[in-house]
């Protein structure tokens, strides 16, 4: 039995740490010190010791913390941030990439072999930004024919309406891009948009595969959005509301999947079909139509399509998570921050050093409660997404009639029972006013 | 509907348990199968061979008579053995041609072999032969009479957790 | 212009309801061929397979090699069942030259067969189960066939194209210390085959998408000629290791499956069930084969036929009967070789088993036919 890496010296690996350090400094005093400087130029800038700040009193105060964390905080309650990383996009596109990793490692697993194994020395873990360096340096070739205005468009409008999607997600309380009061509402007509995508790529792409594709996608799409919304009234009339955020208040004590199971399988099946997953995967049938709707697409064009499919499995997991298993509620696992450090100082010897700014963040950014909440969102997404995965090794595709024989006649009947349930248990009182909750 | 239930679950049921079986994937570089004995051979006495892997050839230059049997015998299989001319400081035959095999041509069948009638042709356990030019695949007498170095470490080990190399 | 044109150049008309799709040769869903498929809507109208991209003209080929140079390459049509392509060759050949084959040679060669059989309904199970979306029923046999491909490498000394079969017996005797590692690698292969079932053929979503589709009824299997599996899972219990035992397969136990349905489930599963029978038959043949003796006659080293004569000789390959016809004019190449495969025979029931199919079955109806282009195209 040999070794796997029997040249591994720490020297090396030490060297090769090092190595990316100096790469990433010079990347970001190139590029990321331009960004920030812009990133400045927009957002507004908080008053310190009673002198607004310009973009370049920023720079200088970069050396000082005491000044520093206050434009870090002020740069966290903007609207930008939310929108490009926190709840927003950059959240869900790290966590889409952590389960396209987490998908193949898993599926190898579970198909004795190996998977994602050399790129990044440790299990593969570089292999997705292999891939997606791949995508992005392959030559895009548009079909002759093609309506290209609309073959150009669809993958972005398809990552469009998947970050549009992700907008509407809480992921902590507080913590939501836009927290509309018809939140459900809106995620409704944000899943509308995808079978209009879809058969807008496919039908402008004027090949035949695409086309068969795109038809089924649009059946598929339609067909399963009646009983996912059927499914979800439930949880509507036992909360009352619309308001995502609230939704996920509302389930404190406990999450909804406990009185209505139903309405969650249905939810849920619904939810891998309109992923197009397997065993779902109609619409991109390899053995019968190349690559569905995909067919035609190529190079960086297909990397969005799969970016867009990812982050909306991500925000149908999420939702999921809000709707029926209590979004961010759940035991606070995360310990205080210890406060005497921020208010008195740290105690270095003689020394004591107090980093200015640190307790108004604490307290008002980054607290106990959207740190747990995060946590415990971020870990109930994994779960339901380690479900979502599954199927994928362990059931073959069904078919076009299978499929709309389930969805039009099995799921919206499951649906209407849920709605029953729910009725029920609002008018016996076991929930709404004057009930558990 | 019981049925349908079952069966889902018990797919389901596989699939989690195999999450924690053993991988079976053979990593090629790092690890090479073990093989039966040194590479097949053949007793023209007897008329039959001994098991082995069918890999590169070994040219015994003492016992070749450049008899040309090898070359005739490939003719119709693949075309791959040319009878060359020795050169002079080498050892030397009756008719001073020995085989030269290009493995851009040969299929590995070993009927050469089994027409060698002076235990002069065998078949070696190597089988790592690429080259980045044609010509490197042309392997002349000199080149075939080494034996050559293969590592082998590694062979199917069955436990009860599933099947691995190792 | 009247004279008839043949049917793939004539002008159709063209119905705006009926849309063509050329399925091959470059398509993940078909194989080294096309399959011209005319769908209204999802139903398939008319279909047309379109074999002939990967003819060698092997049979041509034989007549310019003698009766040992021949071997390397008329095994080369199916290169995964390699064994068995070659064995109705040998067997003729056999008999053309009037040698009697040793005993131990005769069990060797059970083995190898059927360990052949089992590496190539391995792969064509890998292949069905990619086709019908099931991407771990594509790992599972194509990691668990190396089990097998190991075993017959330690035999023949190559992994896929053995040359192992030469009239007279087989090339070289069993290594030492076989038995013991193949019965545990078949033990073992045997187990996993087992589990199979879980994920695949017991998968109700499996069960649903391929029963009674494409079925193929008793009499219809018998009209159109087709055999193996095919055959097998219309209800005709047509095995030539029963029926026609070659070799030593009438002192060996074999208990040949049948189904009755004869659609894609019955077709798909036969060949699964093969396997097990396949690893009985190991079994027996390594327990009842002489411990020791000769495995192969020495031959002269150009062997001439006697005279005008002809042969023909058939065994049950992996894809059902496999015949080969060799004529001899006392040469020493073969006047004339034919080979009548099992492929080409199950590919005629493709039209009739698509028309009128939803387009979502055309994957698993024409795999489920245990065709293998290259061997049909020769």
């Amino acid at each position: 039995m040999s070794v796997i890496a029997p040249n591994f010296k720490l020297s090396g690996f030490i060297k090769s740490i090092i190595d990316d350090a100096v790469w990433f400094l010079l990347i970001f005093s190139l590029i990321g010190f331009p960004v920030v400087m812009m990133v400045l130029f927009v957002i507004p800038m908080p008053v310190i010791d009673g002198e607004l700040l310009t973009p370049f009193l920023a720079f200088t105060y970069l050396a000082d913390p005491t000044r520093t964390l206050p434009i870090v905080q002020a740069f966290m309650t903007t609207d930008m941030f939310k929108i490009m990383a926190f709840p927003g996009f950059g959240f869900a596109a790290l966590l889409a990439a952590g389960t396209i990793f987490v998908e193949r490692k898993m599926l190898a697993k579970l198909q004795l072999r190996v998977g994602p194994f050399y790129c990044g020395k440790v299990e593969g873990i570089l292999q997705l930004a292999g891939d997606g360096l791949k995508l992005i340096s392959k030559e895009i070739i548009i079909p002759a024919k093609a309506d290209k205005p609309i073959f150009w468009a669809a993958p972005v409008l398809f990552v469009a309406s998947a970050a549009a999607f992700v907008a509407l997600i809480p992921v902590a309380p507080g913590w939501v891009v836009a927290d509309v009061d018809m939140g459900l509402l809106a995620v409704f007509a944000v899943i509308g948009f995808f079978p209009i995508v879809t058969i807008l790529s496919a039908w402008s792409a004027n090949s035949k595969f695409p086309f068969i594709g795109g038809i089924r996608a649009l059946f598929q799409m339609v067909s399963f959005e009646i009983p996912l919304i059927l499914s979800l009234l439930g949880v509507v009339m036992v909360t009352g509301t619309l308001n995502l955020s609230e939704i996920a208040a509302s389930q404190s004590s406990f999450p909804w999947i406990v009185f209505l199971p139903v309405g969650a399988i249905v939810f849920f099946i619904t939810m891998l079909a309109e992923l197009e997953r397997i065993p779902f995967d109609l619409p991109e049938a390899e053995s019968e139509i190349v690559a569905g709707w995909l067919t035609e697409l190529s190079g960086m064009m297909y990397g969005l399509v799969q970016l867009g499919t990812y982050l909306k499995l991500y925000a149908f997991a999420a939702l999921f998570v809000v709707l029926f298993l209590g979004g961010w509620n759940g035991p606070m696992i995360v310990p205080p921050f210890p406060m005497e450090l921020a208010t008195e100082g740290i105690e270095l010897g003689p020394v004591t050093a107090k980093i200015g700014g640190l307790e108004p963040l604490l307290t008002e950014v980054i607290t106990q409660e959207m740190l747990n909440g995060t946590l415990m969102f971020v870990l109930k997404t994994v779960g339901v997404i380690f479900f979502i995965l599954l199927p994928r090794g362990v059931f073959p595709r069904i078919r076009v009639d299978m499929l709309l024989n389930l969805g039009w006649t099995k799921l919206i009947g499951l649906a209407f029972v849920n709605i029953f349930i729910a009725l029920a248990l609002v008018y016996a009182g076991v929930l709404g006013p004057g009930g558990l909750q | 509907m019981t049925n349908t239930a079952t069966g889902i679950i018990r797919a389901l049921n596989s699939g989690i348990k195999h999450i924690a079986t053993k991988r079976f994937t053979l990593r090629y570089p790092e690890e090479k199968l073990k093989f039966v004995g040194d590479g097949y051979q053949f007793d023209p006495s007897t008329g039959v061979g001994i098991a082995g892997l069918k890999g590169r050839h070994m040219l015994f230059h003492d016992h070749c008579t450049g008899c040309q049997l090898c070359s005739i015998a490939c003719e119709g299989v693949a075309e791959a053995i040319a009878m060359v001319k020795v050169p002079e400081e080498q050892k030397q035959n009756k008719k001073s041609i020995m085989p030269q095999i290009d493995y851009g041509k040969c299929v590995f069948c070993g009927l050469c072999v089994d027409a060698c009638p002076f235990y002069a042709l065998y078949m070696t356990n190597d089988y790592e032969l690429s080259s980045f030019s044609k010509e490197g695949l042309i392997y002349t007498p000199a080149q075939l009479a080494v034996k050559p170095y293969v590592e082998q470490d590694s062979e199917i080990i069955i436990t009860k957790y599933g099947a691995t190399h190792g | 212009m009247t004279a008839e044109l043949p049917p793939g150049l004539a002008i159709q008309k063209v119905d705006e309801r009926i849309m063509t799709l050329n399925v091959g040769p470059q398509h993940p869903g078909s194989g080294h061929m096309r399959i011209i498929v005319q769908i209204d809507g999802d139903y398939i109208v008319a279909c047309d397979p379109d074999p002939g991209y990967v003819h060698r003209g092997e049979e041509k080929m034989a007549e310019y090699r003698n009766y040992i140079t021949n071997i390397p390459h008329l095994e080369r049509p199916v290169i995964h069942d390699s064994c068995n392509a070659l064995y109705p060759y040998v067997l003729g050949v056999e008999e053309l030259l009037g040698i009697e084959v040793p005993e131990r040679a005769k069990y060797v060669r059970v083995i190898c067969s059927e360990l052949n059989r089992c590496i190539y309904i391995m792969y064509w199970l890998a292949i069905y189960g990619i086709f019908l979306g099931h991407s771990t029923m594509f790992m599972w046999p194509a990691g668990d066939r190396e089990l097998l491909i190991d075993l017959m490498e330690k035999i023949s000394g190559a992994r896929v194209t053995h040359a192992h079969f030469v009239p007279g017996g087989v090339r070289n005797d069993l290594p030492p210390n076989f038995e013991e590692v193949c019965l545990r690698q078949v033990n073992y292969f045997e187990k996993r085959i087992r589990e199979y079932a879980a994920v695949f053929y017991d998968n109700p979503i499996l069960i649903s998408r391929t029963q009674d589709t494409g079925v193929l009824s008793r009499e219809d299997a018998i009209r159109l000629g087709t055999t193996g599996s095919v055959l097998r899972a219309s209800g005709v219990s047509y095995d030539l290791r029963q029926k026609e035992p070659y070799d030593v397969y009438e002192e060996l136990d074999v208990h040949s499956p049948v189904m009755k349905e004869g659609d894609s489930y019955a077709r798909s599963k036969i060949p699964w069930l093969d396997m097990l029978e396949s690893c009985n038959i190991i079994k027996q043949a390594l327990q009842k084969m002489p411990k020791s003796g000769s495995v192969r006659v020495k031959l002269k080293p150009n062997p001439k036929g006697k005279g005008l004569d002809s042969v023909y000789k058939r065994v049950e390959s992996g894809r059902g009967s496999l015949g080969c016809h060799i004529v001899s004019d006392g040469k020493v190449e073969p006047y004339r070789l034919k080979l009548s495969v099992g492929s080409f025979r199950n590919l005629i029931a493709l039209p009739y088993l698509l028309k009128g199919e939803k387009l979502g079955n055309m994957p698993s109806v024409y795999w489920s036919l245990n065709y293998w282009p290259v061997e049909a195209d020769r």
